[in-house]
């Protein structure tokens, strides 16, 4: 159980790009209305976005 | 009202006559129910909690419910304080229940369980100052914009700050202080099962703005004010020492109390709403013993 939660929590920022800013940065997309080239849906960015981030977070320790 | 002589004759009086002076005077501003800041620990908690609905069903609007959020957070923590000293009502008193439940409903905005905030507060207490021994070490700062990058820092994923709590509660190693660990635990997944969860129904910028952009904001501001402020420059060692009264820019209430955050250290039962008024009743006492009292 430690050691499944120890690794939960290392990955923990990449989990938080993921699970939190990815749909958060869509419903900001959305809300704004702007209007992605390709017709890319707007969740797609976040997911994007997130996962970098938060998997750079992962990796250095850091969000900024 | 007991009559407390000015500084020159109490620099001259015998130490042990001091001292029972001192806490004589101390003294009267202890015991009594302290139902100001219960009403206001519960209170706060439910405008937080209120936000949620009212928001979700377009009552009130996401821009007005950020503000009231973020002084939720910010509100959130003393009224717990306030119970990990047992002030509302100590264990076996009738009202213990209600010290109980304040502690550990009131700071649920800040994500921060009562227990864990109680046991890191006590080392907090016993070692204040000390670099390696008190949990609270980390925002020792140069000055306020110091204080406010190293909030920040230190919450990063990979800061050793983040830790101090959960290593202070490892070196204590009680069953009680493992207890908190696991509630920290479960709060921390809680937290997170929340935001993920409202963020995946569609409900991202509540979660966003009404707990975890708050939550930063809230955090920073009571490291500033309750942690930083009281105990800068952060290297005084010992009762009269450690800790400071200091004049806020925003005021008594905009500091929430902590200009006389060394009442609090001296006599930790005091409870909040009086430090003022202890504060000015020993101010010639603390001035003959040495403190940093600054220009208050």
């Amino acid at each position: 159980m430690r050691k499944v939660l120890g690794g939960l929590f290392k990955v923990m920022p990449l989990l938080f790009g993921l699970g939190f800013l990815a749909p958060l940065i869509a419903q900001v997309l959305t809300l704004t209305g702007w209007a992605l080239p390709g017709g890319v849906a707007p969740l797609a960015v976040g997911l994007a976005i997130g996962g970098i981030w938060g998997g750079v977070a992962t990796l250095t320790g850091r969000w900024l | 009202m007991i009559a407390v002589p000015d500084v020159a004759t109490l620099r001259a009086m015998d130490p042990k006559a001091l001292n029972r002076l001192e806490k004589d005077v101390a003294d009267q501003f202890m015991g009594g129910l302290a139902w100001g800041s219960a009403l206001w620990g519960l209170g706060n908690l439910a405008v937080w909690l209120s936000l949620w609905p009212l928001t979700i069903m377009g009552i009130l609007p996401l821009w007005a419910a950020f503000p009231i959020a973020t002084l939720n957070v910010m509100l959130c923590y003393l009224p717990s304080h306030e119970a990990q000293h047992r002030i509302y009502a100590r264990e076996g008193e009738p009202l213990f229940w209600l010290n109980e439940l304040v502690g550990y409903l009131s700071t649920i905005p800040l994500v921060l369980p009562y227990q864990v905030a109680r046991l890191t507060h006590y080392e907090h207490h016993t070692h204040t100052n000390d670099p390696e021994l008190d949990p609270d070490i980390a925002t020792k700062s140069n000055g306020p914009w110091h204080l406010i990058f190293k909030s920040i820092v230190n919450r990063q994923p990979g800061a050793k700050a983040g830790s101090a709590y959960g290593e202070t509660l490892a070196r204590l190693g009680t069953p009680e202080a493992q207890a908190a660990g696991l509630q920290a635990l479960a709060a921390q997944l809680g937290y997170l099962a929340v935001l993920f969860g409202m963020a995946w129904t569609g409900h991202a910028l509540e979660a966003a703005l009404i707990w975890w952009l708050p939550r930063h904001i809230g955090v920073t501001y009571i490291q500033f004010y309750l942690s930083w402020a009281p105990h800068h420059p952060g290297t005084g060692k010992g009762r009269y020492k450690d800790t400071r009264a200091f004049r806020s820019a925003v005021g008594n209430i905009g500091s929430m109390g902590m200009q006389f955050h060394i009442i609090h250290h001296l006599y930790p039962r005091i409870p909040l709403m009086r430090t003022p008024a202890a504060y000015w009743a020993l101010r010639p006492i603390l001035e003959a013993r040495g403190c940093d009292l600054e220009r208050l």
